[in-house]
């Protein structure tokens, strides 16, 4: 779309015509991923995920469902096969038609070569749409409660599309000849356009895995059960976000949950000097190899998954983990706890899980800092007759501020993202309600009980709330240090 | 991070030894050997558990010190429903999801140094700014539904191809080699492609290299896509969810069976398996961490510079 509003700047005739031809290009190409746009849907028996690649990659999400009604002859394998390939030929024909739509913004003789791939693939298109039609009729045909036959919404979109870009591909092709414009010698293409063809993937990968998702916001304002449709029948506005507050049940969920998620992220910022603090004590130690040896262990537990992190806990804190068992064994104790299984100072107990995962890893980043500090600095310090600590409180410390200043912008930013792993492993029935933070909220209420709208509303408000204190944030660090974060 | 700056710290400021000063030493030391110990001893206390006579461990006899070596547990885990189907998805999805990731940031990061592209500020900016919000996980869960990537393994991989966050940090890293380089390669006929795999591709390895690193430990721990994506598919659980869902079906077996106050083989059978894998998913890490370390921490600099 973008690409045609450029090539409209450089005022060519065809300008129009160029971008209705881009336009239905791309929005071929898009509705080849998605399952609502699938025109081979035939049936309500192929799945409401499969969109036409599915289709064209894996004949079982054709037939997954079937293979009963195949095996007794309703319906043939047959149907299947055609419909199969008809989708190849649809995929195939719109990767012509793509190819051509690159082309397009060439040079005249490029151009020209360029329409030949669309004409080209939408003729392919049409034969896929044909075979479509006619597996269509056989499951008709078959008149059968089993195959319900289904006219996709994708099938009449797919014959304008394919129609829009034959069309436009002819018009331009002739329109081209008797403008009796000279073809150059070679194919060439202007090197802005070339370098935004092949950036193009990415930001197409972009728009559909971080872009798209806000679409998904409108569940939001409906009255939406998993596998459900949305309509106007289930369109109820703002309701959820009212039930949020009107709910009692909901309203105390809600405040125990952010209690939890706010509490364990305060203690996460009040101690974001410890990094700092272990840095500093750290490089205080002579020995570069006790160094060496202290950074490399205790970084280790940063890249281990929290799976890992709570297979640990369960092996030391567990009712026949280490603790126990070493009572009993050296401490002649009988010892049967499962601490894992207490409620109690669950915040607290999440802080040091994260400080032990965490803290040596945090350090790097100071650790690398102070290595950097001009020696000069340490140097007139020293000849002023500072020691040791009035060294690591005039010089070290405040060297070090710029990044620690960041860094705790950044956690304020994110008071409301804890994350979800570690909340999750850790939790159980004893002590959810303690542990239970907005991001494991949103879970457990989302995927968990399948209320769809409300997590997105949580979790939508959660989105917004998190920008605008980045922003906030970010003027922070602007207006108190005259540099942005972000 | 230069080594001459670190040289430079470990030979660092000296001060006079006061009794103070020494007590002082004392302490800071001890308090990092503790610390050290604390982050090392429970992987040591699962490995000794793992490999010790599985009565022994039963009786939760094994604290200390490993007894009856043996390594039948590990050899054990091939009976272990499933267990090897995690390690496959999990090893193909580090191999492919990592390498798809790093060619990607690559290129992307170096298309993103060139000035000449069409509004390439604007699609810069449109990248990055995907790492500043984001639509929440039940849209971002159905957005994948409607994509058809739940229960399928391409879940894994098509979502990580484009790291924003890596992107930036190869087009940083390619803005600091000089542009003369290119600049030649360019009026001698070279094409951006060739540019990119002959000139910019071999220069910008030490990037590439820390960017694979963590994107391989991201795939190899990941757990929250599987959780979500893969709920219907048991067969393309990644380690960390297969690990994940052993311990608490195991756990959960263990509260039924104290509240019945019966203590069966069976039950303490599935300790031993638990740490077994635990341990499976923790060695890879741990045998490569001494030779990236480097990278991981060149890493961190690296984000830190940006800021």
């Amino acid at each position: 779309m973008t690409q045609a509003t450029a090539k409209a700047k450089e005022k060519t005739r065809d300008g129009g015509l160029y971008i209705l031809h881009r336009l239905a290009i791309l929005l071929a190409c898009a509705a080849v991923f998605y399952p609502g746009f699938n025109p081979g849907r035939i049936t309500v028996e192929i799945g409401r995920y499969t969109s036409l690649l599915t289709a064209c990659l894996s004949f079982d999400s054709l037939v997954g469902n079937l293979s009963r009604v195949l095996s007794k002859g309703i319906v043939t394998y047959g149907t299947f096969y055609l419909l199969r390939g008809a989708s190849i030929a649809i995929v195939v024909g719109i990767a012509l038609s793509a190819v051509g739509g690159c082309m397009s913004v060439g040079n005249n003789r490029m151009r020209r070569r360029g329409l030949l791939f669309p004409i080209a693939g939408s003729v392919l298109m049409g034969a896929g749409l044909a075979g479509i039609r006619m597996a269509y009729g056989q499951i008709v045909a078959a008149d059968s409660n089993r195959v319900r036959p289904n006219v996709s919404g994708g099938f009449p979109l797919f014959i304008v599309l394919t129609a829009a870009i034959l069309l436009t591909s002819i018009l331009l092709l002739l329109r081209q000849r008797a403008s009796g414009e000279a073809l150059e010698d070679k194919m060439w293409m202007k090197e802005e356009y070339h370098l935004f063809l092949m950036f193009l993937p990415f930001i197409a990968l972009a728009f559909v895995f971080s872009y798209l998702p806000l679409w998904g916001w409108r569940y939001a304002f409906f009255d939406y059960k998993a596998g459900g449709t949305l309509g106007a029948e289930n369109f109820v506005g703002f309701k959820w976000f009212t039930y949020l507050f009107q709910n009692a049940a909901t309203r105390r969920d809600l405040i125990r949950v952010l209690r939890n998620t706010l509490a364990m992220s305060s203690l996460g910022i009040l101690t974001s000097w410890l990094p700092m603090f272990f840095a500093i004590l750290l490089t205080q130690v002579p020995s570069k190899r006790f160094r060496r040896i202290v950074q490399t262990f205790t970084t280790v537990p940063n890249f281990l998954g929290w799976v890992i992190v709570y297979a640990v806990a369960l092996a030391i804190f567990s009712t026949d983990g280490f603790i126990n068992s070493f009572l009993k064994n050296f401490m002649g104790v009988q010892a049967n706890t499962n601490y894992l299984m207490s409620s109690s100072h669950m915040w607290i107990k999440m802080l040091l899980w994260g400080l032990w995962k965490g803290l040596g890893w945090s350090a790097i980043i100071y650790i690398s800092s102070i290595s950097g500090i001009d020696p000069v600095l340490y140097e007139a310090a020293t000849m002023d007759g500072a020691g040791r600590f009035r060294q690591i409180w005039h010089v070290t410390i405040p060297q070090l501020m710029p990044t620690f200043f960041v860094l705790l912008l950044m956690s304020i930013a994110n008071i409301l993202s804890n994350g979800l792993d570690q909340y999750l492993v850790f939790s159980n029935a004893i002590n959810q309600s303690s542990i239970e933070v907005l991001d494991l909220y949103v879970y457990n209420l989302g995927i968990g009980s399948g209320q769809i709208p409300m997590s997105t509303v949580i979790g939508m408000a959660k989105s917004i709330i998190s920008v605008f204190l980045l922003f906030g944030a970010n003027q922070a660090s602007k207006v108190l240090r005259g540099e942005s974060i972000i | 991070m230069s080594e001459k700056k670190k040289m430079h710290a470990s030979t660092g400021p000296r001060y006079k030894t006061s009794v103070g000063d020494k007590l002082f030493m004392v302490v800071n030391v001890a308090f990092f050997v503790i610390f050290t110990f604390l982050c090392v001893f429970p992987f040591y206390y699962l490995f000794i558990n793992t490999i010790s006579d599985n009565d022994l461990v039963n009786r939760g006899v094994i604290t200390l010190l490993p007894h009856g070596i043996h390594i039948r547990n590990y050899l054990a885990l091939q009976n272990v429903s499933d267990f090897g189907n995690s390690i496959l998805v999990t090893v193909a999805r580090t191999v492919l999801g990592t390498a798809l990731m790093v060619i990607a940031s690559g290129f992307a990061g170096y298309l993103t140094t060139k000035q000449k592209m069409w509004h390439k500020s604007l699609w810069y900016r449109f990248l990055v700014i995907t790492m500043y919000f984001n639509a929440g996980l039940v849209p971002w869960y159905l957005n994948m539904l409607g994509l058809g990537l739940t229960n399928s393994f391409w879940g894994y991989i098509i979502p990580g191809i484009v790291a924003p966050y890596n992107i930036i940090l190869v087009k940083t890293y390619i803005e600091s080699i000089p542009a003369e380089l290119e600049e030649s390669a360019t009026i001698d006929g070279a094409s951006n492609m060739q540019v990119f795999t002959k000139i910019i591709l071999p220069l910008a390895k030490p990037i590439l290299a820390t960017i694979a690193v963590f994107g391989a430990v991201g795939n190899w721990n990941s757990f929250q896509d599987s959780l979500i994506l893969m709920a219907n598919s048991p067969n393309l659980y990644t380690l960390q969810h297969r690990l994940y869902v052993y311990l608490n079906s195991a756990s959960n077996l263990k509260n039924v069976m104290q509240s019945g106050g019966q203590v069966t083989a069976a039950m303490l059978n599935t300790k031993v398996i638990q740490y077994t894998i635990s341990m499976v998913t923790i060695i890879p890490i741990m045998l490569v961490y001494p030779f990236m370390q480097r990278y991981f921490e060149e890493g961190i600099m690296l984000g830190a510079v940006k800021g």
